[in-house]
């Protein structure tokens, strides 16, 4: 699925991804932890093409497809979705227009036809109300307005419309209280299946009570320093991140 | 006089000849002799270089002067072409149409005095019931246009002017009056492609209770500019003027507006929204003007503008000038970038980078329609801005 080797990344000059390597098969969820700085937000824009994020070495495949030559939109295409950590406000662009023209360039972009307005609409319904999502966030202008806990739901809400094959979580569990925590990660398990990755980027355990990884790194001085199963993470909920302080 | 000491280019000399033996003609050729065409050194027209763009005299017409839309066929056209003006459709009771040969009101700026000056003569309608059906000034390539409108207390107008030659100098004054609890609301598209020079003027009071609404969507052209200058002259008169401005290749449009407030309880909502890229240029010069006697007037006027490209250029002069004590009163002007943010947020949703952009500046320009009452014509408008963003470059 998602094949990351040897991942260097600089941001205006500085050196943030220092030869990372990571294999996420389909099928598996994998949790990113690490402290603040380590280089977990810039590992979700760099994997996803933004601009400023300089991949000056490694390499990046998703089905075994090269990631790092294609434009944002073409990665988007190629099924591969990131739940940002400070969703974005689209003033004056309502929300179902929005995704209905996203899920219309993905699907040009495959080669598949356009959705109708009649099956989006149902199509999008469905998947509102399991997310909480409202009509009323429906008709607003995307994001606008929305509290935190709602953006992050309009972020899971558009995730499932969108059925992307691999997604990326970049602290998808900041600003949420416990209730909206435990409707967002429901939201999350359901995408979850045996064609599907997912790389959930966290700071904090308690998203990974909610949201069960197979494996867990550590993410520290811009490489993976550490490796293990889901108690990994509960070693580092006691004892911090401190010692691995040195291992960068 | 210092004016005697004017030397006229040879394009200002040309266009001396071109004024017809009207009575305006004849004022607006003694005051070009005398001033010479309005240029850069003359601070209203700084970036607007009117004498410039005329070097070489009038320029030759081309183009079409567009076709109504649909939405608009139940309106009463009136068509000016280089050699007259024409009516087509039928106009409802209390519209009287007239034509006369006059001098724009004193104090006219030198577009109006032009646009008089090269008019054969002043269309007036005379609105004395409120009209169901649209008027159309449609003004066809290379033609003068001027137009008085006269509205009775109580009555209401819409009022469409277009103006699509794609060369040629097309000249336009409406002069409007507005009588107490009257509305006249005026849609205006303007579009001059790359060699059109087009040079509008309206000149509106307004009685006591009465609204003027004018909303505007303008490409611009090699040079365009639409002036505006209201008086709010009754107490409790309402202005309302939007404009969205989309501007590409080499195109110039130039928005002017003054607004005076000459009595208590006015209102003025100013809103302009643009859109620049390549090498085009945006010029925006607001002022309101609040009189001594004008209290407890509310004013609001907003630019905001988008550079999409390096090359382009945006001036804007933003002014209030205030004598009441008790007003409320505000502006806002910004002039900036697409959000780079909001683009990759949407291209990581799969939108692809044009695509993106064109849906940012169209959320963005049409704000400005949400004035538009009119359904047809704003889907028109919209329709309109659309396909501008889609054909842009990426």
């Amino acid at each position: 699925m998602l094949n990351i080797n040897n991942l260097q990344v600089e941001v205006g000059d500085t050196s943030i991804i220092k030869g990372l390597t990571l294999a996420v098969p389909a099928g598996e969820v994998h949790a990113i932890m690490g402290p603040n700085g380590a280089g977990k937000s810039t590992l979700s824009y760099a994997l996803t093409g933004r601009d400023g994020y300089e991949v000056v070495g490694g390499s990046a495949t998703l089905n075994g497809e090269d990631l790092l030559d294609l434009a944002p939109e073409e990665r988007a295409a190629k099924g591969l979705f990131l739940s940002f950590q400070y969703p974005l406000e689209i003033p004056g662009v309502p929300t179902l227009t929005f995704l209905r023209t996203a899920l219309n360039a993905q699907r040009k972009a495959r080669g598949e036809g356009e959705v109708s307005v009649p099956d989006f609409m149902k199509l999008s319904r469905q998947v509102a109300k399991k997310l909480g999502v409202t009509p009323d966030m429906m008709k607003r202008p995307l994001n606008v307005g929305f509290s935190g806990g709602e953006k992050k739901r309009m972020e899971i809400y558009q995730m499932a419309l969108l059925d992307p094959r691999f997604m990326i979580l970049d602290e998808t569990d900041s600003g949420l209280d416990i209730d909206a925590l435990k409707v967002v990660s429901e939201g999350v398990n359901a995408l979850r299946g045996s064609d599907k990755g997912m790389l959930v980027i966290t700071h904090y355990q308690r998203l990974l009570d909610h949201i069960k990884p197979d494996r867990v790194h550590v993410l520290a001085g811009g490489r993976i320093v550490d490796s293990g199963g889901p108690e990994l993470a509960l070693a580092l909920e006691a004892d911090g991140y401190d010692r691995y302080k040195d291992a960068a | 006089m210092a004016f005697a000491e004017l030397k006229l280019s040879s394009g200002e000399t040309a266009l001396l000849e071109a004024f017809p033996p009207t009575e305006a003609g004849q004022a607006a050729r003694a005051y070009l002799g005398a001033a010479g065409l309005p240029n850069r050194r003359v601070e209203a027209f700084k970036w607007t270089d009117v004498r410039a763009a005329l070097s070489e005299g009038k320029p030759e017409a081309d183009g079409s002067a567009g076709l109504i839309p649909d939405c608009l066929q139940d309106a009463l056209v009136l068509d000016f072409a280089p050699d007259g003006f024409g009516l087509e459709g039928e106009k409802d009771q209390g519209l009287i149409i007239e034509t006369e040969d006059s001098l724009p009101i004193e104090g006219a700026g030198p577009l109006a005095l032009l646009a008089a000056g090269f008019a054969p003569r002043a269309v007036v309608l005379r609105v004395t019931a409120s009209q169901s059906r649209p008027v159309v000034l449609r003004r066809h390539p290379g033609a003068p246009m001027r137009v008085r409108v006269e509205m009775d207390a109580g009555t209401r107008l819409n009022l469409v002017d277009t103006g699509l030659a794609t060369a040629g100098l097309s000249t336009g004054l409406i002069e409007i009056e507005i009588g107490q609890n009257a509305e006249l609301v005026r849609y205006s598209l303007q579009d001059g492609k790359l060699s059109a020079i087009d040079l509008t003027q309206a000149i509106v009071t307004v009685a006591e209770e009465g609204r003027y609404h004018a909303i505007s969507l303008v490409f611009g052209g090699k040079l365009a500019r639409a002036e505006t200058q209201v008086v709010l002259a009754g107490v409790g008169a309402n202005c309302l003027i939007h404009g969205a401005y989309l501007l590409s290749g080499q195109a110039h449009a130039d928005m002017t507006t003054k607004v005076v407030h000459a009595s208590p309880h006015g209102q003025t909502r100013e809103l302009f929204k643009g859109a620049v890229q390549d090498k085009a240029r945006g010029v925006f010069q607001g002022k309101i003007l609040v009189e001594r006697a004008a209290q407890q007037t509310d004013a609001r006027q907003n630019h905001h503008a988008l550079m999409l490209s390096e090359g382009a250029e945006i001036d804007a002069k933003p002014e209030l000038e205030i004598y009441a004590d008790d007003v409320q009163c505000a502006h806002g002007n910004t002039i900036g970038a697409l959000d780079d943010q909001a683009l990759f947020y949407m291209r990581q949703r799969g939108i692809p980078a044009a695509q993106a952009k064109a849906l940012l500046v169209e959320a963005f320009v049409t704000e400005v329609f949400d004035a538009i009452d009119h359904e047809g014509v704003r889907t028109w408008f919209s329709g309109l801005a659309r396909t501008w963003l889609e054909g842009r470059a990426p």
